[in-house]
């Protein structure tokens, strides 16, 4: 078989493939002024290939000035390719009641190839103890 | 005959394919999940929702709303100019945003002081004018703080893609020195070719 009339082919296969990975380089202070509060978490993994893909890197919280509980969420995209997904943060009083607001809401986002980045939400009441993200694979 | 078995297990295999996905009759989904409908072209519901989470979090998080004498605050909304091409309804975006703020126990929001002097519930105006007559004692709270804002659309096309970016501006004003104590701006960008289900 001749391999000469697919040359052209693999080269476009080979432009789009390289034109998926892009990767993040990033510089930042050695010496942190700001300590982050790292709590622990309890994970369920369902989708073992979002997991993959895109890893929980640390989970930290603190109060806001108006007194509600905000979370921030670290996420590394373990790939060297663009991966989109979707979250959502859900919120629980002190009795372990589901608050239901608008922060429930899902919301759409993307993250660079090796990129470590956070996501973050404040909680609706003040009366939010307790929360839980969703992270869904697109 | 290899191309017979082939097209027999694509075949078998694609009402399992569809099943996973949603299908073309009506059905119901949830309100701002990832499986609402994505326009390029006008803001969708989970546009409008995402935009208010995101600035109502920024603005209970920075705790404007609790310097006040007498908490909680009272607030009364002012213009949101429409400066996008499509006519919307901005209280998709304010409701959302009295509603969380209501939530919140931070403000109370007034509905018998407008813009203009109009109420939005007449009857309440109506009723509360009518109590402070027949009690001599002015009853009416000034608002301290007003909620105005601008939704502004940009647009770019490259080829057959297209791209939309709307821009949710919110200012809280202090009414008693008139400065803007607390400012928010989301944007949200969608690129695609043709509208589509899913983020």
């Amino acid at each position: 078989m001749n391999p000469l009339p697919l040359l052209p082919l693999l080269a476009v296969g080979a432009l789009l493939l390289s034109g998926c990975k892009t990767t993040v380089n990033t510089v930042e202070n050695a010496q942190k002024q700001g300590q982050r509060q790292m709590i622990p978490d309890a994970r369920v993994i369902t989708d073992g290939n979002l997991a993959r893909k895109v890893s929980i890197v640390g989970v930290n919280q603190t109060m806001t000035h108006g007194g509600m509980l905000q979370v921030q969420v670290e996420l590394l995209n373990q790939t060297r390719s663009l991966q989109n997904f979707n979250y959502r943060f859900e919120w629980f009083d002190a009795a372990g009641m589901q608050v239901n607001s608008l922060s429930t809401a899902v919301i759409g986002s993307t993250i660079e190839g090796k990129e470590s980045r956070f996501i973050s939400a404040v909680a609706p009441t003040p009366a939010c103890k307790d929360f839980r993200l969703k992270l869904i694979e697109n | 005959m290899k191309k017979t078995l082939l097209l027999s297990v694509l075949s078998a295999a694609l009402p399992f394919l569809g099943a996973g996905c949603a299908g073309t009759g009506a059905h119901y989904v949830q309100t701002g999940d990832q499986h609402n409908i994505v326009s390029l072209g006008q803001i969708n519901i989970q546009d409008y929702i995402q935009a208010a989470n995101d600035m109502t979090g920024k603005l209970l998080a920075s705790g404007a709303l609790d310097r006040v004498a007498n908490p909680p605050a009272v607030l009364a909304i002012s213009r949101i100019v429409n400066n996008t091409g499509q006519q919307i309804d901005t209280d998709l975006l304010t409701k959302k945003i009295r509603v969380s703020v209501l939530e919140s126990g931070k403000a109370l929001t007034t509905t018998t002081l407008g813009l203009g002097g109009s109420a939005e519930d007449p009857m309440a105006k109506g009723l509360q004018q009518e109590n402070e007559f027949k009690n001599d004692v002015k009853t009416t709270r000034t608002p301290d703080f007003t909620l105005s804002g601008k939704i502004i659309e940009l647009t770019a096309r490259a080829s057959n893609t297209r791209q939309t970016t709307y821009s949710f501006q919110l200012s809280l004003t202090d009414t008693k020195s008139g400065l803007a104590v607390w400012e928010g701006e989301k944007e949200i960008t969608k690129q695609g070719t043709r509208s589509s289900v899913g983020f």
